[in-house]
């Protein structure tokens, strides 16, 4: 889970680094101003914010206000803001890059760094050097080195799988400040962060990913959820969402992942299910429900693994079909849809 | 890995997975000898005693491997228990373990000599002999066939094919898809290549480089065996996170078309249908 700016600058202030004074402006009779010249800047989580208009800068009381309504209202990259977050601006001759990371061949936490920071640092990637906590002595500018253990506890101890700081800025005062900062959260951590809990959204029982084509796809377990997904598209259909019910998926999950995707206009669905922990006879159930009240959907199922064989009745005694063979449904299921087409 | 003379221990036995499939490894010929709980009130599963921690465990079955289906807020701790135990194989079905306690986990594993498969996976099978996992066996046939999975269910999509239209297998080992896994495909090919094992059927997943990796390892190694790859998503867009907690896509590297062309340097071919495996 990607988190806000400021708290990220909240965080950052209380394990010890240096942040310009700011403040969160959250709703438009919140707008007042505490100091010029000021940085506005949008609270979405999208990249490039700077390049998509989301960072403004006031140096009167005037200009304050219309940028901090325009901010406050403005879409950024489709992300309405959770608000807009108003910093000092700080004066800084040099701008570097940091940036922890949880790397998965290493499996270890690692340090990336380059003297190029800014906002062109997608352009500069070839200036970022890899070093870990036993090296980094041995390769960061003394006044870098001195945060990387309060970085590192941050890491730790709020669960981060990112940690960057660009820019991270010498101020004309010889100080170091973290002028902009990302961090992304271990969504499975989330149970142990109280803080992060306000910021969780509303989810759906399932895993739900909405893509662009027309043919629906329901499975359990992504990996079968993602090869169904490539057999639709090396057929030439095109998979219209990801959607894995998960282990032991029951008939009401069942039947809210086909409603969802109804919702989204899509009538022809995939259904592929490998029970382990599943029990084919459950999503069977809820199969037999939905289709009773929505009979104009066209299905593909296919079911097979645990309590295969109660599946197949229960399809058998309300006339659904199915399939033994993943790969045969999907042939089918791409060609009628470019018959119909 | 596993040789099927596992001693083994069930660690959050009285939970509704350990049980149920306590339960199924007793019945497929596992020695599951014990299982541990912190729920002081159950004493007794499917016959199998449960013992409050494990250096009871050990000190009255010996037992040398333990399976963890404890909640993930817990499982770190359970895992820390088992290898202070002095247990040497641990394979851990729980999923959603955070980040950060794997990477604990992995160090004292590796400090300590022990083999950790998992977490987030469906276990290993000696299909006909043993299976500490959860995986539906009817999907395994006995055969020649070694499978190493980061997916669960491609695992027994794919090892269900294999038994009906091939050879059969011989050992299926679910890695696990997060993204600090215990057991890498290289470590897993140590096993592969020590049991002689002429046919490998890998199945990896969009992002991170481990498939290469491992098969760059055992190719190093000299291993002249046949291998298969095939990958899962394909089609899965940039940046969205797909489930797994490790299949997400970040750049080119990770990608299945930059791991396909790494593969096919190394003159592995990528099976780019499940039937085509066979």
């Amino acid at each position: 889970m990607k988190i806000h700016e400021f708290l990220g600058k909240k965080f950052l202030k209380e394990y010890g680094i240096k942040v310009p004074a700011a403040y969160l402006i959250k709703e438009e009779k919140e707008i007042e101003f505490k100091f010029l010249p000021a940085v506005l800047k949008s609270q979405v989580l999208v990249g490039s914010r700077m390049k998509a208009g989301g960072v403004l800068f006031a140096h009167t009381r005037e200009e304050f206000i219309v940028k901090a309504q325009d901010l406050l209202f403005k879409e950024i990259k489709g992300e309405n803001p959770y608000g807009v977050l108003v910093e000092e601006m700080i004066p800084f001759e040099k701008e570097h890059y940091i940036s922890l990371v949880l790397d998965r061949e290493e499996k270890d936490i690692i340090i990336l760094y380059s003297q190029n920071g800014g906002i062109d640092i997608e352009e500069n990637k070839n200036s970022i050097i890899k070093t870990n906590f036993e090296n980094y002595e041995k390769i960061l500018p003394e006044k870098i080195q001195k945060i990387i253990p309060n970085l590192r506890k941050l890491f730790r101890e709020k669960d981060l799988t990112l940690l960057e700081i660009n820019p991270l800025v010498e101020g004309i005062n010889g100080e170091i400040y973290a002028l902009d900062s990302v961090m992304h959260l271990d969504d499975n951590a989330i149970f142990r962060q109280e803080w992060a809990k306000e910021f969780v959204e509303e989810k759906y029982p399932f895993h739900f990913v909405k893509l662009d084509g027309d043919i629906g796809i329901i499975g359990c377990g992504a990996g079968i959820v993602m090869a169904t997904m490539d057999a639709v598209k090396l057929e030439g259909g095109e998979p219209a969402d990801f959607l894995d019910l998960g282990g032991g998926a029951e008939k009401n999950t069942t039947i809210e992942a086909l409603n969802l995707l109804k919702q989204y206009g899509i009538n022809r669905i995939i259904l592929n299910i490998f029970g382990g922990i599943t029990k084919c006879d459950e999503i069977a159930q809820g199969l037999v429900e939905f289709i009773g009240e929505n009979p104009e959907m066209q299905l593909y199922v296919r079911l097979t693994g645990t309590n295969e064989e109660e599946a197949k009745k229960i399809l058998k005694e309300s006339n659904i079909g199915y399939y033994d063979d993943m790969y045969s449904m999907i042939s089918d299921a791409v060609r009628m849809v470019r018959i119909n087409d | 890995m596993i040789n099927g003379n596992e001693r083994v221990c069930v660690q959050g036995i009285t939970g509704k997975y350990g049980k149920l499939h306590t339960e199924k490894m007793l019945k497929y010929g596992t020695k599951i000898l014990c299982g541990v709980s912190k729920n002081k009130n159950i004493k007794n599963i499917n016959g199998i005693e449960v013992l409050n921690n494990m250096n009871d465990a050990i000190e009255k079955y010996n037992v040398d491997t333990s399976i963890v289906f404890v909640p993930a807020p817990f499982a770190k701790e359970a895992v820390f228990e088992a290898i202070n135990a002095g247990v040497k194989k641990i394979i851990i079905i729980t999923e959603h373990i955070p980040q950060q306690d794997m990477l604990d986990i992995y160090k004292i594993s590796k400090d300590n000599g022990v083999t950790i498969i998992g977490p987030n996976c469906p276990g290993v099978i000696l299909p006909g002999v043993s299976k500490i996992g959860i995986m539906p066996e009817n999907a395994f046939k006995p055969g020649d066939i070694a499978v190493i999975s980061r997916s669960g269910t491609l695992m027994y999509e794919i090892s269900n094919y294999l038994s009906k239209y091939s050879t059969g297998i011989k050992v299926g080992i679910g890695l696990g898809g997060d993204p600090i896994i215990g057991t890498s495909i290289a470590e897993a090919f140590d096993y592969i290549i020590e049991e002689d094992i002429k046919k490998v059927v890998v199945i990896g997943e969009v992002g991170g480089n481990e498939e290469i990796k491992g098969i760059e390892y055992a190719l190093k190694k000299g291993y002249n065996g046949d291998i298969k790859v095939f990958f899962a998503g394909r089609t899965a867009p940039k940046g969205k996170r797909m489930g797994h907690a490790g299949a997400i896509i970040e750049g080119l590297e990770g990608s299945i078309e930059y791991k396909e062309m790494k593969l096919k340097d190394l003159g592995v071919n990528v099976i780019r249908q499940i039937p085509n495996l066979a």
